[in-house]
């Protein structure tokens, strides 16, 4: 960049911003490697991958510049960046990394780890399907994640991206398990668009420094990690993480409230928009596609979204609650951009299970798998599915 | 809201003007933006689309623009793809960065505005000639359309771009100020009656993965063009016979042992000998001497000879009047007339000595040359019609009368004495050769001799090697270093190991009369001082530097001349081809070969005899004849990318030095077997010739190389884009930049 005397903060001087806030364009990708420092996340290891790439070289360039106080390492593979991680969180580190498609299933068994030795560790995952080889958009990676144990957050928007960061570490750290922060790939990651930026002050506000307590590793009172655990404690260790996951629900909703009191933007679990006593049909997303389907139900309005931000655990009683308007009767459609060679997307299988014993038809489609575009005129073919018909019974796919 | 979208070729900075535009209506006008790419892969040159959304109310989409409110071409030539303009809406505005009017893209938007966007890039030097960045010239082109201002933007251009900001702020305001504008009023209306094209399912403009690449011409985008070229080899071009070595080492390789002895046998008709006794300055050169040990191109050679051991061939009839005489037998003499006669002139070459051969049987030891290897190939130039009388000393004179031209060739075989006094004991190195090789006189050294060897040419050496096989205990003496000897340093590492000691910076410099029957011999020292002519450095006496030292025999090999008895013994000026003689002047066209003309190793008196056989030819049908020098630049092996090439080490000759020397004049040399020839010749680094080896079509990211009706790998200029990663992947620097085509 050359020198210059402006900075961007100067050149919105004359817009009204939310207190202690910053506007700027900038890419999802951007957004949260902003956040990660925001958040102060002392270690970064990664691993280039496409799409992902672009956040790991943000936060290089931040420290670089002397902008950003961590250590990054770029590691040989992406199974070794987490292990890196889990070494780092036992001694108390707060760290971060990206990840996209492969990249991830590499590091599947470490994921496990991560998870059930209760690590805080926040990533974000890019998401790109596994194959046929492909780089855009798609969830099948994370959502092949589902039981490593991680909680999964899926995003809209380069600001909730930036937001869902820096509350992940909140939730992280509350209940000491790790969350997965997913960007679709290109829709979000490169595309530039208006984001507040929080001052490193509110920041700092809503989450005070990593403290680890317990089950850390200290020299001056050694104990073992990771080592065999026989059958008469196994399931206790399963069970104790049980108690923490039905937690995380609730968790996410009161932490979103938290952090609208500081930042001034709501988040919970799910968002529902036109759901209503009239209603007849919802449709069911999650990330990217939300954003059109808003638009588009403009023109529908007995078509309702709800939109699914917490995927893992799957935030029943926040759907169940969110669908209450609505009544009986009516129609839910998932949109799936995930195959994970089942004859139902994985939304469409959580739905299921959410509203198992409810009397509503739920439909479900493939749509925007490996990148195909979801335009307007995509989610208006998926409202006007003829649910009734035996063709589409269940499953469609939409091209 | 405005949806804008824009066609470009990637590096012309698209991306990062709509990254601007978006950060302009952001902060200077508050609104609502998204801006990003076509998600592709992108690479310069390919066409890429970028989109942008500005709006007062948050945007509620995330998908590609298929109906665009403004369509902005960064490049003209893209304006071919009729695509460009799908969906652009009725009352949409079109934007091209062009020289030309608006009106002249009527038809294709209700209101078209052109901007030299390029022109006001490259005067301000930003990218390059060949590709200019006209991002922010489009900016300023897009704000003037949107009623933006242009000075407000100034320092949201300086953040952005890399480098130059001033100059980029400039192209913004210049092209602000210099757009063209044609409002087409009917444009709407003949949309509506449908006479003008209606994207009613938008498709991409760019090739997408289940669309043909073809449609793609990517060839207008380039600025420069590589080009197959074959260029010289360092081996083929520093063969003094002319030997094309780069393609008989290629058909070794294939086990093609029969073309490349035809290849060989096309400038050289001595493969087996030279296989032996070459300085091979083609192996000397070899690239690969720089990577892991030049290839062997000798033991390639000789493998090839020796297979066509005893190859027959008839003589071409004779069709040729003009008959020609050759004086010597030599390679140069044997050369010249083995051409003559295949081109149908009756030839008969004159040889004093009992046999033919010249200096390849006097001057070179049989340990080197066996004697049925040196008869075989002269035996097949006599086969092919050529008539050698031997034992029988001719002079030009004698011949003049019964030829229409006489080639001489009598070599250069006259030791050059030693002034050191008039010992016996003192004799001649080229001398004592003939006499042990033709005349097999072994009497002249007694086991146990110590015998001082003067000189460091392969005369010296062969003569110390010799005399070895006697008994004798001879040593050289050389004035300079073992880096200057002129003799073939295999030659020399192989007459150490026999047991031949050196001794350098040693000059005689006068031999007298001992004890004992023996001859006390005076060293000067000497050091090394400035180069000389040659580029090796002179030697210089040490002064108050002599040594004594005590022999029997001294035999100096310092150099040798020509007989000129040929020219009953008139002083000639001998030069290669036609003579000029003062005195006497004979009827018949007299011409000059071989080592009295030129060089001193049998491959440049073949090259020799070649030479006087065209001119010769072209004298007798009255023309004139000039050797072709090649003008191609020799392949260097910086050029080379031995990437490329997996390690292997060379295969050398094998040696078999005897046990007991005394008497043993057995082969020292041996052959590679058949397979290990090929494997060597597979060494080859192909250097300036392409090989096939396919890396071209492989690394092409445009797909533009195929292969043509001949087999050959070549570029389809439609969509080559100049990019040059096949100059760059060529292992043999085969492919060079050339201009435009």
């Amino acid at each position: 960049m050359p020198e210059s005397s402006t900075t961007e903060q100067s050149l919105t001087e004359d817009q009204v911003l939310p207190n202690n806030h910053t506007k700027k364009v900038m890419k999802g990708n951007i957004a949260a490697a902003v956040a990660a420092k925001l958040c102060r996340v002392s270690l970064v290891t990664a691993y280039p991958i496409t799409p992902q790439t672009s956040i790991i070289e943000e936060i290089t360039s931040m420290i670089d510049r002397g902008e950003f106080d961590a250590t990054s390492v770029n590691m040989e593979s992406e199974h070794s960046v987490f292990a890196a991680l889990k070494g780092a969180s036992l001694v108390g580190e707060r760290v971060f990394t990206a990840t996209s498609g492969q990249g991830l299933l590499y590091a599947h068994e470490v994921l496990h780890a991560i998870a059930h030795m209760r690590l805080p560790i926040v990533a974000c995952n890019v998401g790109r399907p596994s194959f046929p080889w492909n780089i855009w958009a798609d969830q099948t990676d994370s959502i092949s994640q589902r039981d490593t144990g991680w909680i999964q957050f899926y995003c809209e928007s380069s600001q909730e991206v930036l937001d869902t960061i820096i509350q992940s570490y909140k939730l992280a750290e509350k209940l000491q398990l790790p969350v997965m922060v997913v960007l679709d790939a290109f829709y979000l990651s490169h595309t530039s668009e208006n984001v507040y930026l929080p001052d490193q002050s509110l920041a700092d506000t809503f989450l005070p420094p990593a403290v680890r307590e317990n089950n850390r590793v200290d020299t001056e009172q050694p104990r073992s990690f990771g080592g065999l655990v026989g059958p008469n404690m196994y399931d206790e260790y399963n069970r104790l993480y049980w108690e923490d996951i039905n937690k995380v629900e609730k968790a996410t909703n009161t932490i979103g409230r938290e952090f609208s009191e500081i930042f001034g933007r709501t988040y919970g679990a799910v968002e529902a928009v036109n759901i209503h006593n009239n209603t007849k049909k919802i449709l069911v997303t999650m990330a990217t596609i939300t954003t059109t389907a808003r638009q588009v139900i403009d023109d529908y309005p007995d078509t309702g979204l709800l939109k699914i931000r917490l995927f893992k655990p799957f935030p029943k009683k926040s759907i169940l609650e969110a669908m209450k308007p609505a009544g009986d009767g009516c129609t839910i459609i998932t949109i799936d951009r995930n195959f994970t060679g089942d004859t139902e997307g994985a939304l469409m299988q959580e739905m299921k299970r959410a509203l198992f014993g409810k009397s509503v038809k739920i439909s479900g489609v493939y749509a925007g798998l490996g990148g195909r575009d979801v335009s307007a005129g995509t989610i208006e073919k998926i409202i006007n599915l003829d649910v009734n018909s035996p063709l589409t019974d269940e499953v469609t796919w939409i091209k | 809201m405005i949806e804008i979208r824009g066609h470009a070729r990637g590096g012309q900075g698209m991306v990062t003007a709509f990254e601007m535009l978006a950060k302009i209506f952001s902060y200077r006008y508050n609104f609502e933006v998204q801006a990003f790419p076509f998600f592709g892969v992108e690479r310069t040159g390919a066409p890429i689309q970028a989109y942008l959304r500005i709006s007062s109310a948050p945007i509620q989409v995330r998908s590609y623009i298929y109906q665009p409110n403004m369509v902005i071409v960064f490049d003209e030539g893209l304006m071919e793809n009729s695509a460009l303009i799908d969906g652009l809406t009725t009352d949409g505005t079109l934007i091209i960065n062009s020289d030309k009017s608006p009106q002249s893209f009527k038809g294709k938007a209700s209101r078209i505005v052109t901007v030299p966007a390029t022109r006001i890039s490259v005067e301000r030097k930003l990218g390059s000639i060949s590709l200019p960045i006209v991002n922010a010239a489009m900016v300023g082109a897009v704000l003037r359309v949107l009623d933006a201002d242009v000075h407000e933007a100034a320092e949201i251009i300086k953040l952005e771009v890399p480098i130059k900001p001033e100059a980029n702020v400039e192209a913004a305001i210049t092209a602000f100020n210099n757009i063209n504008e044609f409002v087409d009023t009917l444009f709407r209306l003949q949309q509506s009656n449908g006479s003008a094209a209606k994207a009613s399912k938008p498709d991409s403009p760019v090739p997408f993965w289940d669309k043909p690449m073809s449609v793609n011409k990517t060839g207008s985008w380039r600025v420069v063009a590589p080009k197959y070229e074959t260029r010289e080899a360092p081996c083929t071009y520093n063969c003094p016979a002319g030997t094309d070595v780069r393609r008989f080492v290629d058909l070794a390789a294939k086990g093609k042992f029969e073309e490349a002895h035809e290849l060989i046998y096309e400038h050289n008709p001595f493969p087996a000998i030279c296989g032996r006794v070459c300085p091979h300055f083609c192996q000397q050169s070899c690239n690969r001497i720089y990577l892991d040990g030049n290839v062997n191109i000798g033991a390639i050679e000789r493998f090839i000879g020796d297979f066509k051991k005893g190859r027959k061939k008839s003589p071409v009839p004779i069709s040729k009047n003009e008959k020609i005489a050759v004086v010597g037998s030599g390679p140069a003499g044997l050369t010249a007339a083995l051409r003559l006669r295949n081109l149908g002139y009756p030839v008969t070459v004159y040889e004093a000595m009992p046999k033919a051969g010249g200096m390849m049987r006097s001057g070179i030891p049989r340990f080197r040359l066996p004697e049925d290897v040196l008869d075989d190939e002269i035996k097949q130039i006599e086969e092919q019609g050529v008539t050698i009388i031997t034992g029988k000393k001719v002079t030009v004179a004698e011949l003049e009368d019964h030829y229409s031209a006489i080639i001489t060739a009598v070599g250069s075989h006259i030791g050059m004495g030693l002034n050191l006094g008039s010992q016996s004991g003192i004799s001649d190195g080229i001398e004592f050769l003939r006499d042990v090789n033709i005349n097999k006189k072994t009497g002249q050294l007694n086991r146990g001799d110590i015998l001082a060897v003067i000189g460091g040419g392969n005369t010296a050496v062969d003569v110390a090697r010799t005399a070895l096989r006697f008994g004798a205990v001879p040593t050289i003496y050389y004035r300079r270093t073992k880096q200057e000897m002129p003799a073939i340093a295999h030659e020399v590492e192989e007459a150490i190991k026999e047991g031949v000691k050196l001794e350098f910076l040693s000059a005689p410099v006068a031999v007298e009369p001992g004890n004992h029957g023996m001859l006390k011999m005076i060293i000067q020292k000497m050091e090394l001082g400035e180069p000389d002519e040659s580029g090796r450095r002179r030697p210089v006496p040490v002064p108050g530097s002599e040594e004594f030292i005590s022999v029997h025999k001294v035999i100096a090999a310092i150099g040798q001349s020509s007989d000129h008895s040929v020219f009953s013994g008139s002083p000639v000026k001998a030069r290669q081809g036609l003579m000029e003689f003062d005195e006497p002047v004979y009827k018949t066209p007299v011409f000059c070969a071989g080592d009295m003309a030129w060089g001193g190793t049998v491959v440049e008196a073949i090259g020799s005899g070649n030479d006087v056989a065209k001119e010769t030819h072209a004298f007798l049908n009255g023309k004139t004849w000039e050797k072709e020098e090649s003008t191609l630049p020799i392949t260097s092996y910086d050029e080379i990318n031995t990437a490329w090439f997996m390690p292997a080490p060379s295969h050398a000759t094998p040696m078999k030095i005897p046990a007991n020397l005394l008497d043993n004049f057995d082969e020292v040399a041996g052959n590679l077997s058949r397979d290990t020839v090929m494997e060597e010749a597979k060494r080859c680094l192909h250097c300036g010739e392409c090989f096939n080896c396919g890396n071209c079509l492989n690394f092409c990211p445009d797909a533009a190389i195929y292969i043509d009706e001949e087999n050959r790998l070549r570029v389809n200029y439609d969509y080559c884009k100049g990019c040059g990663v096949c100059v760059r992947e060529c292992p043999s620097s085969a492919i060079h930049y050339s201009d435009l085509i």
